[in-house]
């Protein structure tokens, strides 16, 4: 076992990741790393094809309270404002520090960033970079830190959390490369694990590895799990894999139709269409396909028309798009409609943080989809999440910097790195009743089917029952490589293993909502109830393994809820 | 369901005295990522492999199909089923980096190179603002002189695939190349970061590229790595970076076509590689097995607008710059002090003469499309 020290360790190197890392770097002379279970540029930032949102300088007849009354507005209310507030006004800063750095945004005749359409937004604001921004957000945030040679763990798996329940004190973690169990010795950590929207398993737009690592390690660790009954479904995954179609395919022009060919969107959204908001959207794909009038010999999926956008523009503007539907789908979008159903995309949920991204424990921060701050409430918009990872990746490393600058030296103990050296022998030894990817599969269908677009409240309980069953049948799964050297078998394990502790923080403050409010679409209980659920939840893991449900106020100063109608 | 037998390279250092390859049965569907997660999901967990995204955005899956370089996920088994006919599928790791074990491969190496390389921005104060505040205008022409090394996401295809990385170990990489020439286009980037690109470019090994054009036909995201080595060479010889063989040979080859219409092969060894002794031994050589040899190829019939030609075409290919004149200028004076003629006078002659010469003709036939 090697003993590491760091002052600050930042969890993750993606888009939060990387510009933690970046902004740490730059403001302070302490000692600070990226631990990442890929290699930076692998991570899922890079999957973020549509854009960036922000108000800048030349958004004329646009302002940051119009974004931010569209972020709440989207987020059904449940945002939020204070922390909404912060990220709107920081756009147009981030927006030019990563294009100074190289971010090749698109541009307008006039040398200006462009700005196109988005889901949910009053106006033009979603700056990108062809259907690539995050691609190339991910790219230019890795040159930036080698420049600054930033410290990089490539290939390390968080494993736990340590802390006295005050403050942090360090991590302990798995070596890939080569093998055994590390003890990192800090004084700050900040996670930047990403989503955990694989829960899904079976049909999800994310990464394989977007299985919630921080997010599992904070919850065991006792800290507390905010809105994790919001998951959001992004309408348009290509529909044999679940891959993702960006919202900017509908955003420059895109239409959305069923069977019979209408534009079924003027029915549930007639002023915004296809622009409506994800959850809306992606309820009517359904809606649509659950009434037969899906596509295609099973009626199970829409269609996703570009064809009128013409060769040029497609190639311009939706290049990967394009190159994706041929294939993953073998439709090409120039010539025919892409087929396309809901998909598994977003966690607006997770770990219980403040508008500045810390948690109770001191030192303790949290930053990107792995973070509930919340900015998204219970919806999030397009094109807010590539903000939300570089505004709270740049405000919890000032924070970090700010409190490791003046904190003491920690000594955490030997236990918990020996507690995760058994669970890992454990694993190796188990007996091998269950199979991981029959059970993994298992755990996906039963979010799919009883936590899904919709959800209602008899099947969330019955689903409620097989997610904990899923949980005492892992104990059986048994890792079958025993080699220390790049054990995938055993990353494979412990990745499916913080699923299955997720999956019951997900269900259980979904069953408790007995409302309808953003992505959460209760059947039985089909409207939002101001009265009794304007309220975060909050889930804990206790010892005995039961999940804690509380509820937590919402913050709100300029917008009083009011009907969400596009 | 139709199926298809993968030999998949297995090693494992901590058990495997040697690498082996064991075949799995795998369905014929979706992409050879699929058929790899197949495998670790139904026939052999302890496969060892990397992939993330599974769409051809984060670089983790590339590997070796019977020797060509593929992105996984990205590489349809349908498509490999068709190409290789009834032969069995072979997949082994990355060439050219250490094996940690099974596909997985050891690429800090290549990042530590890439990283030698200044791959980016170095902001000149004077186009973008320092005030966090003021956007700094790029109109979208300029965009587009780097429009495909952006696409570059670090898969290692081209590294894998390269032969100057076979050849020499120091030698920085086809990706690594193009990642720093995006900078080296980019209006926004300091010149002397510019100037010291080149220079490390140099030293790792810009003139070690062999042309063979295997980069450009890997890569999953149309980088087009030779072609930016090429132009940092270019941009090598303008900046004044002229001491290295390539370099010479590059300047020999421009400047004497140029003046007379072909390379010398009696000076080419002295001007590229200083041998001071190569002429004298050559022409000896040369006069002694009877073959005619010209210290400098006489001026021929159209030199002269073959001259005009070949600098349109340089011209065109924002070359022209590479031409150095007052090299030039001197290997007309020494045709004139072996001709005792100005450089005019004697085409003037060849004219009269109605002679020409073979070679210049042919040369000026390959430019012009045969007419």
């Amino acid at each position: 076992m090697v003993e590491l020290d760091y002052d600050i360790v930042i969890v993750g190197g993606g888009g939060a990741g990387l510009y933690a890392a970046l902004w740490a770097a730059e403001n302070t002379i302490l000692k600070v790393a990226v631990m990442t279970k890929v290699y930076p540029t692998r991570s899922h930032t890079g999957a973020a094809e549509g854009g960036i949102n922000a108000v800048l300088t030349h958004s004329v007849g646009d302002s940051p309270e119009a974004h931010a009354y569209d972020t709440v507005k989207g987020s059904d209310f449940l945002a939020d404002q204070d922390a909404v507030d912060i990220m709107c006004k920081m756009g147009a800063a981030v927006i030019y520090d990563i294009a100074h750095r190289g971010v090749p945004f698109s541009r307008r005749p006039d040398g200006r960033i462009a700005q196109r359409p988005f889901g949910g937004a009053s106006f033009p604001r979603t700056c990108y970079a062809a259907d690539k921004t995050g691609f190339y957000i991910l790219q230019t945030l890795y040159e930036q830190c080698l420049k600054n040679n930033v410290t990089f763990l490539n290939e390390w798996f968080l494993l736990s959390i340590i802390h006295n329940g005050e403050r942090v004190e360090g991590l302990t973690a798995w070596d890939i490369r080569n093998g055994g169990v590390h003890l990192i010795r800090t004084k700050a950590v900040i996670l930047a694990t990403g989503g955990h929207a694989r829960v899904y398993w079976n049909r999800t737009s994310n990464a394989l590895g977007n299985t919630g690592d921080g997010t599992a390690a904070a919850l065991r660790a006792g800290l507390s799990l905010k809105d994790m009954e919001f998951i959001q479904f992004h309408p348009t995954g290509l529909a044999k894999t679940g891959i993702l179609v960006t919202e900017g395919a509908r955003g420059e022009g895109g239409y959305l139709r069923n069977k019979d060919g209408e534009r079924f969107m003027k029915r549930y959204a007639p002023e915004k269409m296809e622009l409506a908001p994800r959850d809306i959207v992606a309820r009517a794909i359904q809606t649509e396909i659950d009434e037969g009038r899906g596509c295609g010999p099973n009626g199970d999926y829409i269609c996703l028309d570009l064809t009128h956008l013409g060769e040029e523009k497609i190639n311009e503007r939706l290049p990967q798009t394009r190159e994706h539907a041929i294939l993953y789908e073998g439709v090409d979008p120039v010539k025919e409609p892409i087929p396309i159903a809901p998909t598994a995309h977003y966690s607006m949920g997770g770990i219980d943080t403040d508008r500045l991204g810390r948690t109770p424990i001191k030192g303790l921060y949290a930053a990107g989809e792995c973070a509930c701050i919340s900015v998204h409430g219970a919806n999030r918009l397009g094109g807010n999440s590539l903000l939300d990872v570089l505004v709270y990746g740049r405000l919890t490393a000032l924070e970090a910097v700010k409190y490791a600058d003046e904190a003491p030296e920690t000594n955490p103990s030997m236990a918990k790195a020996k507690d995760d050296e058994k669970r890992i022998l454990e694993l190796m030894e188990a007996d091998g009743k269950e199979k991981l990817a029959d059970l993994r599969r298992e755990l996906g269908n039963v979010m799919m089917k009883h936590f899904g677009v919709f959800r209602e409240e008899k099947s969330m309980k019955e689903g409620l029952e097989k997610l904990m069953e899923i949980k005492e049948r892992a104990r059986h799964v048994k890792v079958y490589d025993t080699s220390k050297k790049f054990n995938t078998d055993l990353i494979t394990a412990l990745e499916f293993l913080n699923l299955v502790d997720l999956a019951p923080a997900i269900a259980v403050p979904a069953i408790e909502r007995k409302e309808s409010r953003g992505a959460h679409a209760r059947k039985d209980y089909p409207k939002r109830d101001d009265k009794n659920f304007l309220k975060h939840s909050v889930v804990k893991l206790k010892e005995d393994g039961n999940y804690e449900l509380s509820w937590k106020p919402v913050t709100i100063t300029k917008f009083p809820p009011e009907e969400r109608k596009y | 369901m139709e199926t298809a037998v993968l030999q998949v390279f297995r090693y494992d250092p901590e058990k495997d005295q040697t690498p082996y390859y064991k075949e799995y049965e795998v369905p014929v569907e979706g992409t050879l990522l699929n058929a790899l997660l197949y495998i670790k999901d139904n026939l052999d967990p302890t496969l060892a492999f990397r992939a993330f995204c599974r769409s051809e955005v984060c670089g983790s899956c590339s590997m070796r199909v019977n020797g060509k370089t593929k992105l996984a996920c990205k590489t349809p088994m349908k498509e490999l089923v068709e190409t290789w006919k009834g032969k069995p599928l072979r997949i082994d790791p990355l060439n050219h980096l250490k094996v940690i074990k099974d596909l997985v491969v050891d690429i800090d190496k290549p990042i530590e190179k890439m990283k030698t390389l200044i791959p980016w921005l170095v902001p000149d104060p004077r186009v973008v603002p320092t005030d966090p505040m003021h956007e700094s205008i790029i109109y979208p022409e300029e965009m587009e002189a780097y429009k495909d090394q952006i696409h570059c996401m670090l898969c290692f295809s081209c590294y894998s695939a390269c032969e100057a990385v076979e050849d020499n170990d120091r030698y920085r990489g086809p990706f690594a190349f193009s990642k720093a020439y995006r900078f080296q286009v980019d209006r926004r980037d300091i010149e002397t970061a510019k100037e010291k690109r080149i220079r490390y470019a140099i030293s790792g090994g810009l003139w070690s590229c062999v042309q063979c054009q295997k980069c450009l036909y890997v890569c999953p995201k149309g980088v087009k790595p030779a072609e930016d080595i090429q132009n940092l060479r270019g941009q090598a010889v303008k900046k004044g970076f002229t001491d290295k063989p390539g370099a010479k040979k590059l300047k020999h080859f421009v400047d004497w076509i140029y003046a007379t219409g072909q390379i010398n092969r009696l000076y080419l060894p002295e001007e590229v590689y200083g041998n001071r002794e190569a002429r004298e031994k050559l022409t000896k050589a040369y006069t002694e097995m009877g073959v005619e040899v010209w210290e400098v190829p006489k001026p021929t019939k159209g030199l002269m607008k073959f001259r005009d030609i070949y600098l349109e075409i340089l011209s065109k290919e924002d070359k022209a710059l590479d031409l150095d004149f007052s090299h030039v200028r001197k290997i007309d004076r020494m045709v004139s002090e072996i001709f005792k003629a100005d450089i005019c006078t004697i085409i003037d002659r060849a004219h009269e003469e109605g002679r020409s010469s073979r070679g210049l003709i042919s040369k000026l036939k390959g430019l012009l499309g045969g007419k």
